[in-house]
C-alpha cells in the first residue's frame, strides 16, 4: 500500500524506467540461457560469416593484392566484370549449363530411385544406404582421382567402348566432353535429394492410390495425377537447394582440372574463376566483386523459382 | 569444399591458439627459447631431408627452436599470401625466383645485406648466383641451388629404337623433329616421341631468347610479339600433325605441376621437359633409365637457356628474431653437415666448399645432374630481367590459348594475336 503511493507520487518517468528494467530482466531470464547456449554459433556467425561478408562487400570496391593494403577503386571492378572480362563470360556460361543439366538430371534420378525404394522392395534399407553412399563421399579428392581413371583415354569407359569396337577420346580432358563428366559426377551424388523424396512419398496418403486404382487409373496416370502434384513442395525444396549448391560447385572442377578450368575454359566454374583471381593472381578486390555478383545471380534465380512456384507447387493444407 | 577448408582451418586455429596459450606463456618464463618459424614447399623426399636438417640445427644450437611448416607447391602460395595479409609470415621463407620480386617489392622481405660477414658467410658462394637474389640492388634471397630448364628422355626407349641422341648443346629444332621421325616407327600404340610443349612457358622462353628477345623487357613489357609466338606454335602444330606428339586430349592429361601426371612419367612419350634438379624425382617414377638434354637451338645457335636459382631462402621483414633467422639461413646453405643431408635435392649448391664436400657422395643420378649443369654452363645466356607483376597470370593464359589451337578451335595466327593482346591487357591492369 505504502509502496504503491510512493510509486504514484514518483511520476510517470520512474514507473516507465522501472518497468523497462524489469522487462529486460524478465526477457533475459526467459531467453538468456537460450542465447548462452547459442554463443558458440553466434560467435561463429558474427565473427566468421557476417564480418567477412561485410568486409568482402567493402573490398569489392578496392584493388587489394593481399600483400599490400587495399586502395579505393570505386566501381572499376564491377565495370571490368560487366564489360571487359571475356573469361568471366566463359565462366558464367559453363556454370549455367552445369546447373541447367546437372540439377534436373539429378532430381529425376533421385525421384525415380526413391519411388523404387518406396515400393517396399527387399532390403530397401540396404539399398538406401548404398545409394546414399556417393553423397557421403561427396566431391572429395579421391573421387576426382577415380573420375580421371574412369574417363581418361585409357580409362574404364574406353575399355568398355573398345569391346564394341569404338575408340573413345580422353573424355575428361576434351573440351567437348569435359563438362559432361562433371555433370555425371554431380548426378551420381543423388543421395540427399533421394532421401528427401522418400520422406515426401511416405507422406502421400495411400487411400488416394487405392481410390484411383478402383477408378481404373494406371501406374503412369497415378504418378502423373497423384504422386507428382502432391510431391511438388518437395520437388521445389530440392530444386532450390540443389541449384544453389550447383551454382557454388567448386571442388570437382578444381581437382579434376588441377585448378585450371581447362581444357580451354571448358570446366571453368564461376567459383573456380573467382578462386583463380583471388589466390592465383592476388586480385582480392575483384574476387570480392565476383562473389557479390554470384550472390546476386543466386538470389535472382531463387526469387524467380519462388515466384513461379505459386503456379506449380501445390500445398495440401492450402487447398481447402 | 567450403566446409572442409573452414573446418580444417578452424581446428588449426584452435591448435595454434592452444599452442600460443601454453607455449607462449611458459616459454617466456621457463625456457626463454628463441623460436624461428621456417616454411618451404616440397615433396616427401625433400620434406624428410629438410626436417632432418632442422633437427641437426636444433641439436647444434641449444635454446633455438625451429618451427617447420611445409605445403605442396599449389597450396604454398595461397598459404603464404594469406599469412602475409595477416602480418603473420614465417621468419624464414623458401622463395621462388618468380615470386621473390612480388614479395620484395611489396615490402614483405628483409634486405639481407646487413647480415653479410656477420651471421651470413657467403665468402665461398658464387658471386653471380648471389646476384640472382638481388631485387632493385638489395639482397632479398640466397639461392639454395642452381638449376636449368631441360629436356628429359628415356634412354631405354631411344636404345630400343636404335637412334642416337647427338651433342644436345648443338642440336636444332629441326634435328629434334628428324630424330622424332626416326624413332616414331619403333614406338608402340599410345606412345609418342615428345610431349607437346606449345603451352610451356619455360620452353617458349628459350625459343624467344634464341632470337635475342625474352618473355619480358627490362621495363616490364611483353618481350616478344605474335610472330614469335606463331612460329613457336607452328613448330609444335607440325609435330602434332606428324604424330610426334600426343593428340591434344591426351596431352591435356598432363596437369602442369605434379610430376606423376607428366607424359614421360606416365610412359606416354620418350621426351618431355623438366627442371634439372627434378631428374631425381623423375627417375623414381620411372622404370626406364632417364637422361637430361639441352633445349634445341635455332639455326643461329644462340643460347636460350640460363642458370636460375631453383629456390631461394628469404627472411621476412620485421622479423622478431632477425639474427637467429639469418644464422639458420647460413646453416642451411653453407654448413657441410647440413649439405650431407640436403645434398642436391634443391639443385646444385653454389658454395664451392659445399660442392667439393658432397660431390664424392652423390648417386649416379645426381652425378648426371651435375654433368648436365656443366654442359649447360658452356652454352648459357644471362639471367632474364625480373618478371613484372601479372607475369604469373600471363603464364596461365598460355595453356588455354595453345589448347584452342591444338584442338583446332582457332588458327595459329589469330590465337597468337589474341594471346599477345590479352597479355598486354593483363600487364597494364596489374
Amino acid at each position: 500500500m505504502v509502496a504503491s503511493t510512493v510509486a504514484e507520487r514518483g511520476g510517470a518517468e520512474r514507473v516507465a524506467s522501472r518497468s523497462l528494467t524489469t522487462r529486460v530482466a524478465r526477457a533475459f531470464r526467459r531467453n538468456g540461457p537460450g542465447y548462452l547456449f547459442l554463443t558458440p554459433w553466434l560467435i561463429g556467425f558474427f565473427g566468421l560469416t557476417l564480418g567477412p561478408t561485410i568486409a568482402s562487400l567493402v573490398l569489392s570496391f578496392t584493388n587489394y593484392s593481399l600483400l599490400e593494403p587495399p586502395t579505393w577503386a570505386g566501381l572499376e571492378n564491377y565495370h571490368y566484370a560487366f564489360f571487359e572480362d571475356g573469361d568471366l563470360r566463359d565462366a558464367v556460361g559453363v556454370t549455367f549449363s552445369y546447373v541447367l543439366w546437372s540439377v534436373p538430371l539429378k532430381l529425376a534420378i533421385a525421384l525415380g530411385l526413391a519411388m523404387l525404394l518406396d515400393r517396399g522392395i527387399r532390403a530397401a534399407a540396404f539399398f538406401r544406404a548404398v545409394f546414399y553412399l556417393p553423397s557421403l563421399l561427396g566431391a572429395s579428392v579421391a573421387i576426382a582421382v577415380l573420375w580421371r581413371q574412369i574417363f581418361g583415354d585409357q580409362g574404364l569407359v574406353n575399355h568398355v567402348l573398345a569391346l564394341f569396337g569404338f575408340t573413345g577420346p580422353s573424355w575428361i580432358t576434351h573440351p567437348s566432353y569435359s563438362l559432361w563428366t562433371l555433370v555425371a559426377l554431380a548426378v551420381w551424388q543423388f543421395g540427399s535429394p533421394m532421401i528427401i523424396f522418400l520422406a515426401g512419398l511416405r507422406q502421400i496418403p495411400t487411400d488416394l492410390y487405392e481410390a484411383a486404382a478402383m477408378d481404373g487409373a494406371g501406374q503412369f496416370r497415378q504418378f502423373y495425377k497423384i504422386t507428382l502434384p502432391l510431391l511438388t513442395p518437395v520437388v521445389f525444396f530440392n530444386l532450390v537447394l540443389q541449384a544453389i549448391d550447383a551454382f557454388k560447385a567448386f571442388t570437382p572442377a578444381f581437382i579434376i582440372s588441377s585448378g585450371t578450368g581447362g581444357p580451354i575454359n571448358s570446366t571453368l566454374f564461376y567459383t573456380l574463376y573467382l578462386y583463380q583471381q583471388a589466390f592465383g593472381y592476388f586480385r582480392m578486390g575483384y574476387a570480392s566483386a565476383l562473389a557479390w555478383l554470384l550472390l546476386v545471380i543466386i538470389a535472382v534465380f531463387t526469387a524467380v523459382a519462388f515466384l513461379t512456384s505459386r503456379s506449380w507447387v501445390y500445398y495440401q493444407d492450402e487447398a481447402h | 569444399m567450403k566446409h572442409e577448408i573452414s573446418r580444417r582451418d578452424f581446428s588449426r586455429l584452435l591448435a595454434a591458439g592452444a599452442a600460443v596459450g601454453t607455449f607462449g606463456s611458459t616459454s617466456s618464463i621457463a625456457f626463454a627459447d628463441e623460436r624461428v618459424r621456417y616454411i618451404w614447399w616440397g615433396n616427401p623426399d625433400r620434406d624428410k631431408r629438410t626436417r632432418a636438417m632442422v633437427d641437426l640445427y636444433q641439436k647444434k644450437n641449444p635454446g633455438v627452436t625451429v618451427d617447420a611448416e611445409t605445403y605442396g607447391w599449389n597450396d604454398y602460395w595461397t598459404k603464404l599470401a594469406t599469412q602475409a595479409a595477416g602480418g603473420n609470415l614465417p621468419d624464414v621463407i623458401q622463395m621462388d625466383y618468380r615470386y621473390i620480386f612480388e614479395y620484395a617489392r611489396r615490402g614483405q622481405l628483409a634486405d639481407l645485406t646487413p647480415f653479410l660477414g656477420k651471421d651470413l658467410h657467403m665468402e665461398n658462394f658464387d658471386k653471380n648466383v648471389l646476384q640472382s637474389g638481388m631485387v632493385d640492388g638489395k639482397l632479398y634471397g640466397i639461392s639454395m641451388g642452381a638449376n636449368s630448364i631441360c629436356l628429359i628422355y628415356s634412354v631405354d626407349k631411344m636404345k630400343a629404337a636404335g637412334v642416337a641422341v647427338p651433342d644436345t648443346s648443338k642440336w636444332t629444332w629441326d634435328d629434334y623433329r628428324k630424330i622424332g621421325m626416326d624413332v616414331k616407327s619403333s614406338l608402340g600404340d599410345g606412345v609418342w616421341f615428345s610431349s607437346n610443349m606449345g603451352m610451356q612457358e619455360p620452353i617458349l622462353q628459350c625459343f624467344v631468347r634464341q632470337r635475342d628477345k625474352d618473355l619480358y623487357t627490362e621495363d616490364g613489357q611483353l618481350g616478344f610479339d605474335a610472330t614469335d609466338l606463331g612460329d613457336y606454335w607452328d613448330y609444335w602444330m607440325q609435330m602434332q600433325n606428324d604424330g610426334l606428339t600426343p593428340p591434344p586430349d591426351v596431352q591435356a592429361q598432363d596437369k602442369n605441376g605434379p610430376l606423376e601426371t607428366t607424359m614421360i612419367a606416365t610412359g606416354r612419350t620418350v621426351f618431355d621437359f623438366t627442371n634439372s634438379n627434378q631428374l631425381v624425382a623423375h627417375q623414381k617414377l620411372s622404370k626406364d633409365m632417364e637422361e637430361l638434354a639441352m633445349v634445341p637451338n635455332q639455326s643461329n645457335g644462340k643460347a636460350g637457356q640460363y642458370m636460375k636459382p631453383s629456390m631461394l631462402m628469404s627472411q621476412r621483414s620485421n622479423s622478431s628474431v632477425p639474427d637467429e633467422a639469418a644464422k639458420f639461413i647460413n646453416f642451411a646453405i653453407t654448413d657441410l653437415d647440413a649439405a650431407d643431408i640436403l645434398q642436391i635435392e634443391r639443385g646444385v649448391p653454389s658454395d664451392s666448399k659445399v660442392i667439393e664436400h658432397i660431390a664424392p657422395s652423390l648417386t649416379s643420378t645426381e652425378q648426371q645432374i651435375l654433368k648436365y649443369l656443366q654442359l649447360v654452363a658452356t652454352h648459357v645466356s644471362p639471367l632474364p630481367p625480373a618478371p613484372p607483376k601479372g607475369a604469373g597470370e600471363v603464364d596461365k593464359q598460355l595453356i588455354p590459348a595453345f589448347q584452342a589451337v591444338s584442338f583446332g578451335k582457332t588458327g595459329v595466327k589469330e590465337a597468337a594475336n589474341d594471346f599477345v593482346n590479352k597479355a598486354v591487357g593483363i600487364l597494364k591492369r596489374s
